[in-house]
């Protein structure tokens, strides 16, 4: 079924390596900030991964719920392949928000709310993957789409939670109340590389489904054989 | 409403036969408050608080202990259901699912519930915490926190149930989800401690929200796990 989108994922490839590319020159060339200096060029990685983790969960629980609903398998696949692309996104997240803090806060690590959420989110993402290859196949599709239905539930609620516990990050640019607080020259890479990245989740999402499903075909013609084998010995 | 009480009484007799099954075996409770002991003993080891220390460590303690601990009893929820086929037997009966996750989840959150009973206690003891007036306010988070604690535990219990390596797995999953949980559990048991700042109720209401979405939620999503 998704061999069939090959032509759309050449395409989402190569518009994602010129949008990369224009992106990140965009970002190398743009002005020092004020205040961070050029490290300010991290966040041009930093903050699009971040959403792009972020929007992975959400892509994984409305594939979870087709799971549920429809019993689909191309949505258990795609499920699939949003866990392992956000749990990517998560993974950048962190790594990059590490190397700014360090000249930024002075230390690598601050328990913070958005830091604590997001290691938070990429622990589920690895529960999930867990779940999925300690579970039957047969038995996998629904118990992740479950799992991951209860991390949509659970997330906001972790989130509300850590932020009450304690906050120390800048708060968020892209906040609806305060309006957008940045300068024009240093926004429109921020913009161009949260497309970029856009389209790199998707690409990922796709390439990544393309090699599940042929792996499951892998292993449902190796269990065919075998259960032939058999047959050919008992008759 | 004779219907109502006739799923209530399903879900009691599915928890009742839980844990006296367990007490008489003296299988998952007894190994559970030896556990408890045991992460006491270790903490007192390897920190060594002062009396005043060890007032400001006790509600983190407490939690970790009874997050711990509770991981124990919730790797034999379905343990009994695993063999002959109790599982296909139980789902047979005339109940809807979410029935049965009452019942399940009963039998989970009385087991807890008598572990904490001892467990609290002895930590002022063991600590040299002088909190024994505020016992029933602490009792009182306790409860709060693991009305979801378990619902959320036993629900992932069922999920795990024939995975391998269940165990580590269950813990990979539970610890993260209930994260709001032990953040704030500890607040409040701190806040009603008196280590902690004044205030409990924006923690005791975090509680009230957490346990509102997992009882809904919890024999929701069970009825999806347990389907054929």
């Amino acid at each position: 079924m998704l061999a069939r989108w090959g032509k759309i994922e050449i395409w989402l490839g190569a518009v994602t390596l010129i949008l990369l590319g224009a992106g990140l020159w965009l970002a190398m060339t743009a002005p020092a900030d004020f205040q961070q200096g050029y490290s300010v060029r991290i966040l041009y990685v930093h903050v699009p991964s971040a959403k792009m983790a972020l929007l992975s969960y959400l892509f994984l629980t409305g594939c979870s719920i087709v799971v549920l609903w429809k019993k689909s398998e191309t949505a258990d696949v795609l499920a699939q392949a949003s866990v392992s692309v956000g749990a990517a996104f998560s993974v950048v997240t962190l790594a990059s928000g590490a190397i700014w803090g360090k000249p930024m806060w002075g230390v690598w690590w601050a328990w913070d709310a958005r830091l604590t959420s997001m290691l938070v989110l990429l622990i589920i993402y690895v529960g999930l993957m867990g779940l999925r290859s300690a579970l039957d196949p047969g038995k996998a599709a629904k118990a992740t789409a479950v799992m991951a239905i209860i991390g949509a539930v659970d997330l906001p609620i972790i989130h509300y939670s850590v932020t009450m516990w304690r906050t120390l990050h800048q708060p968020a640019s892209f906040s609806k109340t305060a309006g957008i607080s940045i300068a024009g020259p240093l926004l429109i890479p921020l913009v161009v590389m949260a497309v970029a990245f856009i389209c790199l989740g998707a690409y990922m999402v796709l390439v990544k489904a393309r090699a599940i499903e042929y792996e499951r075909r892998i292993e449902a013609l190796e269990l065919a054989e075998e259960m032939g084998h058999e047959e050919m010995h008992h008759g | 409403m004779t219907e109502l009480m006739r799923y209530l009484r399903g879900a009691y007799r599915i928890a009742w036969k839980d844990v006296v099954g367990d007490l008489r075996r003296r299988a998952t409770l007894s190994s559970m408050i030896f556990f408890a002991v045991s992460v006491l003993v270790v903490f007192q080891m390897a920190f060594e608080p002062t009396r005043q220390e060890a007032l400001r460590l006790l509600p983190g303690l407490l939690w970790i202990t009874v997050l711990f601990t509770s991981l124990v009893g919730l790797g034999r929820v379905f343990q009994a259901e695993e063999e002959d086929g109790a599982l296909e037997g139980l789902l047979l009966s005339p109940m809807p699912r979410g029935v049965l996750f009452l019942g399940k989840w009963w039998g989970n959150l009385l087991l807890t519930l008598l572990v904490e009973l001892c467990l609290v206690p002895l930590m002022l003891v063991l600590f040299n915490v002088d909190a024994w007036m505020r016992l029933h306010l602490v009792f009182g988070v306790l409860l709060l926190g693991t009305l979801g604690l378990t619902a959320l535990g036993v629900l992932l219990a069922a999920m795990t149930q024939t995975a391998r390596s269940r165990e580590t797995l269950l813990a990979l999953l539970l610890l993260p989800l209930v994260a709001p949980l032990l953040v704030a559990g500890v607040q409040a048991t701190g806040a009603v401690l008196g280590s902690h700042g004044p205030d409990a109720t924006p923690w005791v209401r975090l509680l009230l929200v957490f346990d509102g979405v997992y009882l809904v939620m919890a024999p929701w999503a069970f009825g999806w796990l347990v389907e054929e």
